[in-house]
């Protein structure tokens, strides 16, 4: 023989369409749920960070025109069907746009309590709204649509996740998987912005301490872990000072990396399958870490545009691994 | 319709706290990144070497102008393009989205083969142009013998290729050791460069033609065998058939390929489209910049250098040396060594010279850089090999897609030195042209065939003359890249349209078909459908 047959058929063959970090980007999870059918996927993981970062109120003022904020200026909207058109635009952007008096907005503006409740009542109705589409579109496909936490995600949405019947929505677990396990570790390291999620690496170990117990092959085990390992193109970043500034030295930007040391440490000892990753939007790209496959496909939300990975299993390896911007 | 205003409202928008993506070059940044691919001092050099002497009756300022608008129609042709799809990757990305996948692939391709080929040539033009007249200025006013031997060897074949594929391995090793070096060293080189253009304006306001005939008479009189060596070179290159009679509209236009063809290098930052920070502002600024402040000191340089050097000197000097007629000086006539002659100062030639090197310097990592990328995002979509996407562990750099960009330089670097062909031609840049002409062609349409991505750009709500803003500004660049196209074709100087050389530019494009077919069945054969890497999933 002058080749070698690859052990395994295509009989148990897997493709993976992952997709992190959309931030409440409609039209991007749209196209993350047509990834199943578009791709021939036959799982969709989503590695978390499904909830955004803004509220856009949309004023309305006496004259029955409404001022919003676009483009980093104040905008009139001259009527309702304009402000419902901008409030679509930005729906698709991962805001979260909220009609109201101008004098509402002028109360809540200066009451931060209150703009809080109105974020996270508006993150959740989102979630319930992404989770209804799911059942809608994957329905009788046969196609599990999983996910965990990112380090963005309130915890609010936990239950609403939780209660899906569409949604299989895991965090701290190690679950099973058409014959592979999943080991699902959401949150990140700390970040400038200390958000909802965040671990020491101490808090990471014990993490993991608690979690690789679980795993029978780890050979056959997928890690669906939200932050990057350190030390990799995959959690590659500007670094920030106090004030969330780019640290400029002698005019360059000064990278560094957010990833885990912890976890780069567990897949370089242990050898996981795969490794799904998100949390550094910049991180795009795919490595080895001894023989494990760790991808990030980064995010570009903002843009309505998905990046993703299709990564196809068969025969117990990572067969292929390709990046999508769909 | 809505309608803005400029602020002095509070920003209606509530933000939490949450990570998310820094993008990091401003419009300072994105200017610098521009304005050193335009190279401002490799512009002038051959502006001034090439354009006096083959377009005669060309008027290098109207010329420069000319160049400058052009391009910045096409800069605004890009920037549309940018600010709608901002992400890295130049007109792969903008390809990708409004073309079929193999045109994308083949465009890119063209692109960079025509990118690595300058490469190979800012490598030579260095030596011919920087190295070659630096040391025999500095022979010729020290008396050095080492130094003008040193001049003459540089420019042999041999030498020339070691030297030059020795620039080239240089600026693979600065781009595998990171990005952060390599930017550090590209803001001192530009510095440097900056420094050495000013030194040269400086040296030009202090002289006078007076002073330059002296100076040049004193030092080439000897050398030449010739009594009044500056009149003589002028007489005999006039003997030789130089010159022309007064201004002359068509080869104005002609010689502007030359400000055109480094001016391109002004809108380059589409490379670099996803790591741009407020990106309408700074792709704006960043190209629109560039141009303006490059024609501006071109103009100045061009005007000085016409009243102290003379333009009917400037011309005859290179005539006579490259058509081997008349008296010719030893060395190459660039402007370095005329500045060198004129100040009688090996320190001020060498300073003059370091900065038209570095200025032509800047090119050759830069367009390394813009190959790199291309090669990644081909790996990343599955249309290239996969170790082309490979990136060090250690150096977070694509160490193989490095190294393969270097080695095709080296090679068209070994055939533009060792063959009388390929010696002559800069015919890619008409490849590069037309493929830019293609995106912008593209790009007039994307408001109607793409309205859903269009819908989301910065710019869709702006409208000229009632048409998308988008539509306007790729039609005013694709008009200026398809006029540029036929110029370049239609100037054997600079380009032309010989058969064996446009079948050169044919075999390139297949080639970019020919790999994307192949590669595409390879990666069937894996499993791996490539077009779907290039294709928007649809919302059902």
């Amino acid at each position: 023989m002058f080749w070698k047959k690859r052990s395994g058929g295509d009989d148990n063959k897997l493709v993976i369409f992952f997709a992190s970090d959309l931030h409440g980007s409609t039209v991007c999870f749209k196209k993350f749920i047509g990834g199943a059918k578009f791709y021939g996927a036959d799982v969709l993981v989503m590695g978390g960070d499904m909830t955004g970062k803004a509220v856009m109120p949309i004023a309305e003022q006496a004259d029955g025109s409404y001022l919003a904020f676009s483009g980093g200026r104040t905008t009139t909207l001259p009527d309702r069907d304009e402000a419902e058109a901008f409030a679509k635009r930005v729906t698709d952007m991962g805001f979260y746009p909220a009609t109201m008096s101008e004098a509402d907005y002028r109360r809540l503006k200066d009451d931060p309590a209150t703009q809080d409740a109105l974020f996270r009542r508006l993150v959740v109705e989102r979630v319930v709204e992404w989770s209804g589409y799911v059942g809608e579109k994957l329905q009788g496909t046969g196609v599990p649509f999983i996910t965990a936490p990112g380090n963005d995600d309130f915890a609010e949405i936990d239950e609403v996740l939780r209660r899906s019947p569409h949604v299989q929505y895991h965090e701290m677990e190690v679950t099973e998987l058409r014959g592979l396990e999943v080991l699902h570790c959401g949150g990140s390291t700390k970040t400038p912005w200390d958000t909802e999620r965040e671990y020491t690496e101490a808090e990471y170990r014990e993490r993991f301490d608690r979690l690789l117990p679980q795993v029978k092959d780890m050979r056959r085990c997928i890690f669906n872990v939200h932050v990057p390992p350190h030390g990799t193109v995959l959690d590659q970043c500007p670094e920030l000072d106090e004030n969330l500034q780019v640290v400029f030295n002698m005019g360059t930007p000064v990278q560094m990396h957010a990833g885990s040391s912890t976890l780069y440490e567990v897949i370089e000892t242990h050898q996981p399958l795969l490794g799904l990753h998100g949390h550094i939007h910049e991180g795009r790209g795919n490595i080895k870490i001894g023989k494990t496959v760790c991808v990030n496909p980064g995010s570009v939300y903002p843009e309505g545009i998905l990046q993703g990975v299709l990564v196809t299993l068969a025969g117990g390896e990572v067969r292929a691994v390709q990046m999508t911007q769909g | 319709m809505s309608t803005t205003s400029g602020g002095g409202d509070d920003k209606r928008i509530f933000l939490r706290k949450a990570s998310g993506l820094i993008r990091m070059a401003s419009p300072f940044d994105t200017f610098i990144f521009n304005i050193g691919l335009v190279s401002v001092g490799l512009g002038v050099g051959t502006i001034m070497f090439y354009g006096p002497a083959y377009y005669a009756g060309g008027n290098l300022l109207v010329a420069c102008i000319v160049a400058g608008v052009a391009m910045a129609c096409i800069a605004f042709g890009m920037i549309t393009w940018t600010v709608t799809l901002p992400r890295s990757g130049g007109i792969y990305v903008f390809g990708s989205r409004s073309l079929p996948p193999f045109l994308a692939l083949t465009l890119s391709l063209v692109e960079i083969t025509a990118w690595l080929f300058y490469c190979a040539i800012a490598a030579y033009w260095i030596i011919i142009l920087g190295v070659g007249p630096t040391l025999a200025m500095i022979g010729y006013v020290t008396g050095s013998e080492w130094a003008a031997g040193a001049a003459a060897g540089v420019v042999q074949p041999w030498p020339m290729f070691l030297i030059g594929s020795a620039i080239l391995v240089l600026s693979g090793v600065i781009l595998a050791a990171g990005m952060k070096r390599y930017l550090l060293t590209q803001k001192i080189v530009f510095v440097t460069a900056l420094i050495g253009s000013l030194l040269l304006i400086v040296v030009l306001l202090g002289g006078s033609r007076a002073d330059f005939m002296t100076e040049f008479n004193l030092l080439m009189d000897p050398i030449l065998g010739v009594e009044n060596a500056y009149d003589a070179i002028i007489a005999s290159a006039k003997e030789n058939g130089w010159g022309a009679d007064g201004a002359d509209w068509a080869t104005t236009i002609l010689v502007s390929n030359w400000a055109f063809l480094p001016l391109i290098g002004a809108a380059f930052s589409i490379a670099i489209g996803g790591e741009v920070k407020s990106v309408e502002k700074s792709q704006t600024y960043g190209m629109l910049g560039a141009i303006v402040g490059t024609v501006a000191i071109w103009l100045i340089t061009i005007a000085l250098a016409d009243s102290v050097f003379g333009y009917e000197f400037l011309g005859a000097a290179v005539y006579n040396l490259l058509g081997g007629v008349g008296i010719a000086t030893p060395t190459d006539p660039s402007i370095t060594l005329m500045a060198g002659i004129l100040t009688n100062s090996w320190l001020v030639t060498l300073l003059v010279s370091i900065g038209l090197i570095f200025w032509m310097w800047m090119w050759i990592p830069g367009m390394h850089t813009f190959a790199v990328r291309a090669l990644v995002a081909w790996a990343f979509d599955r249309i290239a090999p996969a170790p082309l996407g490979t990136i060090s562990s250690t150096r977070h750099t694509p160490t193989v897609a490095i190294v393969v960009s270097v080695i095709v330089t080296i090679v068209f670097m070994a055939l533009f030195v060792f063959t009388s062909f390929f010696k002559t031609i800069i015919i890619l840049i008409e490849a590069a042209v037309l493929a830019w002409s293609v995106v912008l062609l593209a790009g007039i349409f994307f408001p109607y065939t793409r309205p859903h991505i269009y819908e989301k750009s910065p710019i869709a709500r702006r409208t000229i003359l009632g048409l998308p803003m988008m539509t306007v500004a790729c039609a005013l660049g694709f008009a200026a890249s398809q006029f540029y196209f036929w110029t370049l074709f239609f100037d054997d100087v600079a380009a032309g349209h010989a058969t064996n050389q446009m079948l050169i530019v044919g075999g390139v494009f297949a080639i970019g078909v020919v790999f994307y077919f192949v590669m595409k069945a390879v990666r069937r054969s894996q499993g791996i459908d490539v077009t779907l890497a290039f294709k928007e999933i649809p919302i059902e």
